[in-house]
């Protein structure tokens, strides 16, 4: 079992291929937009959007709320995995715990961006200013700012204390290979881990109850978000079945993203072997039951909504499915809920051609239910006029493309320079496997 | 030049199951000063180290305990004395409202202490260890289990503890000194 997990590391140590470095300069290129439409926004302020009343959330909460979708399912996926010491987490764990890392980062820069003035997005915080200001605790927007900050904090420690001992592997493989500055590099970060036998049982016992703590945490950072929502008193947001609708709908995204990562990260690192046809399947199958769930969730949406007796909520809904909204609106039932509804079919799951498109479909699905929610559900409101509609303008259309990039260049970075699979569990699971084989 | 002292003796094994019967006839034995490696957890050697994990639980718990008193008291304080503000003639201490944070704050400082207290706990960060001078330690990341009995355990002689090693039919006995 010495050189079972060889093609993983060598995957992190050896030299780019000229794809890698096409995609690094795609990616590059992409958050250098990023910044010139985030300077944009520093220096000439949130004008430069095209937000207004009454669309004073235009594409920026709507990247948000979707970008912390994708992160939460994705770790939602991850610390399940854990939990249930299931056979798949070895392969897919890492992949989703850096997809919910790289999509927590996008979506944070969002809220702090939307501000106007975003260098006082301290003024969040409690400390005694000379203001004499201290925030409202009562606010759902302060509860986003705690929200989304738990969130960031505990998936990056999440991660990286799961990442430390293959850190340790990294050094040592590459002390063999004679490559010092790696090796001091990866050392650095492994924190001298050693493999002590104690270390890990304390290792092992702090995630799976960080794997635990971290799934109300989760929920609870995406029913925030709805619940900003549902404070307002705009006609189709004002509900109590918004903070489940968002959650439930949000899954396709995160799935979605996850398994196209994997399908392109076990080609483009030949990690074939450590997530192998019965991970995807699995995965695949998974995105279809969130479809599933989303679509019943579509489907409650339409039933509650016109059973309403409040003729304003009805008439709201009735604008955004059939009226202005209905492309946004059918599109997102289209490509979250019902295109996964292929993957039942076992031709469909392990085909990597089929597979990556409906992955990504899917989260953009879910980003045209968001624009459904944000933008169209403000086609009516209790006023009889409502103002001018929202366009989005080029600096958003930047950010949003920006934000994009930014997520694919940190998991472009994080194939490349740390082991995409668990190299230890995966020696756990082989020693296991082996030692059954040899029991009978 | 002068010579290193030994820091101990260590004893490596091509599986874990070796591994974890020469923890156990070492504790046997009587030693105290004693670490083990492997290249992934090995519950049951950790049992017979004598390692127990819920040290982590209780910081997890009374992080979250504190994080959770820090974060309603604030909220209280601050919407009741610092900075109160009449909304709609509702109480001023509106404890409900209150609870979000406190939920966030409480998970955020649990998960937090129980990854750092594991850390504490295990001594880590720590980039020196004598272990690091051990011949092919680097395969420990990999596929080696080692049982390490340190020079300041009482009942090290060199002798006969590598005889004590021997006996307990590891790959290599070698012994462990500063470069």
């Amino acid at each position: 079992m010495s050189d079972d997990t060889v093609p993983v590391a060598e995957a992190a140590l050896r030299p780019g291929a000229w794809g890698f470095r096409l995609a690094m300069a795609g990616a590059g290129a992409g958050v250098v937009v990023l910044a010139a439409s985030v300077a944009a926004v520093l220096v000439r302020g949130v004008g430069v959007w095209g937000n207004n009343i009454p669309h004073v959330w235009g594409f920026d909460l709507i990247a948000y709320a979707w970008w912390i979708g994708i992160a939460n399912a994705a770790s939602l996926f991850a610390a399940v995995l854990v939990l249930r010491r299931h056979g798949l987490r070895t392969a897919v764990n890492r992949f989703a715990e850096a997809a919910a890392l790289a999509a927590i980062l996008a979506a944070a820069a969002y809220p702090i961006l939307h501000l106007g003035r975003p260098w006082l997005f301290l003024w969040t915080l409690p400390y005694p200013a000379y203001t004499g200001l201290w925030p409202q605790f009562g606010s759902p927007l302060v509860w986003d700012f705690w929200g989304i900050m738990s969130h960031v904090v505990v998936t990056s420690l999440f991660w990286f204390i799961g990442l430390i001992p293959d850190l340790a592997s990294m050094r040592d493989r590459a002390a063999r290979h004679g490559r010092v500055r790696a090796a001091r590099a990866y050392g650095l970060f492994a924190l001298g881990w050693r493999g002590s036998v104690a270390h890990w049982h304390r290792h092992q016992a702090a995630y799976r109850l960080v794997a635990a703590l971290v799934l109300p945490l989760l929920l609870w950072a995406q029913t925030v978000v709805a619940l900003e929502f549902a404070t307002t008193l705009v006609p189709a947001w004002h509900q109590a079945r918004l903070p489940l609708h968002v959650v439930v709908t949000g899954l396709p995204s995160g799935l979605g993203v996850v398994l196209a990562l994997a399908a392109v990260l076990r080609q483009a690192l030949s990690l074939e072997r450590y997530v192998d046809e019965r991970d995807m399947d699995l995965l695949a199958r998974l995105l279809a039951s969130a479809g599933l769930a989303a679509g019943m969730a579509y489907a409650h949406e339409l039933l509650v909504g016109f059973l309403e007796e409040d003729y304003t909520t009805r008439d709201a809904l009735t604008a955004r499915v059939f009226g202005g909204g209905a492309p946004a609106y059918w599109g997102a039932v289209l490509l979250s809920a019902a295109l996964p509804q292929l993957l039942w079919l076992r031709a469909f799951r392990t085909r990597t051609l089929i597979v990556v498109p409906i992955g990504v479909l899917a989260a953009a699905g879910v980003w045209l239910d968001r624009w459904s929610i944000v933008v169209d559900g403000l086609l009516r409101d209790h006023m009889p006029a409502v103002g001018p509609g929202y366009a989005p303008s080029v600096a958003e259309w930047g950010l949003l493309g920006g934000s994009v990039a930014l997520f694919a260049l940190v998991l472009l970075l994080f194939g490349r320079l740390v082991p995409a699979v668990s190299m230890f569990e995966t020696r756990h699971e082989e020693s296991e496997s082996e030692a059954e084989r040899e029991e009978r | 030049m002068t010579q290193h002292p030994a820091f101990g003796l260590m004893a490596e094994f091509d599986d874990p199951e070796p591994m974890t019967a020469a923890v156990r006839a070492a504790r046997e034995a009587g030693w105290r000063r004693l670490e083990a490696y492997s290249p992934f957890p090995v519950p049951e050697a950790a049992e017979a180290l004598g390692v127990s994990a819920a040290p982590i639980g209780f910081i997890a718990l009374g992080a979250g305990a504190v994080g959770a008193a820090l974060a309603a008291g604030t909220a209280w304080y601050v919407s009741v004395h610092v900075y109160p503000v009449n909304v709609g003639g509702r109480p001023l201490n509106a404890w409900p409202a209150f609870m979000p944070t406190t939920y966030l704050v409480a998970i955020l400082w649990a998960c937090a202490a129980a990854l750092l207290g594991m850390l504490a706990l295990n001594g880590l960060p720590r980039l020196h260890h004598p272990a690091f001078f051990a011949r092919g330690f680097h395969r420990v990341s990999e596929d080696r289990f080692c049982l390490f009995l340190s020079a300041e355990d009482p009942l090290y002689d060199t002798d006969g503890t590598v005889q004590f090693l021997r006996g307990l039919s590891p790959l290599r006995v070698s012994e462990v000194r500063g470069a």
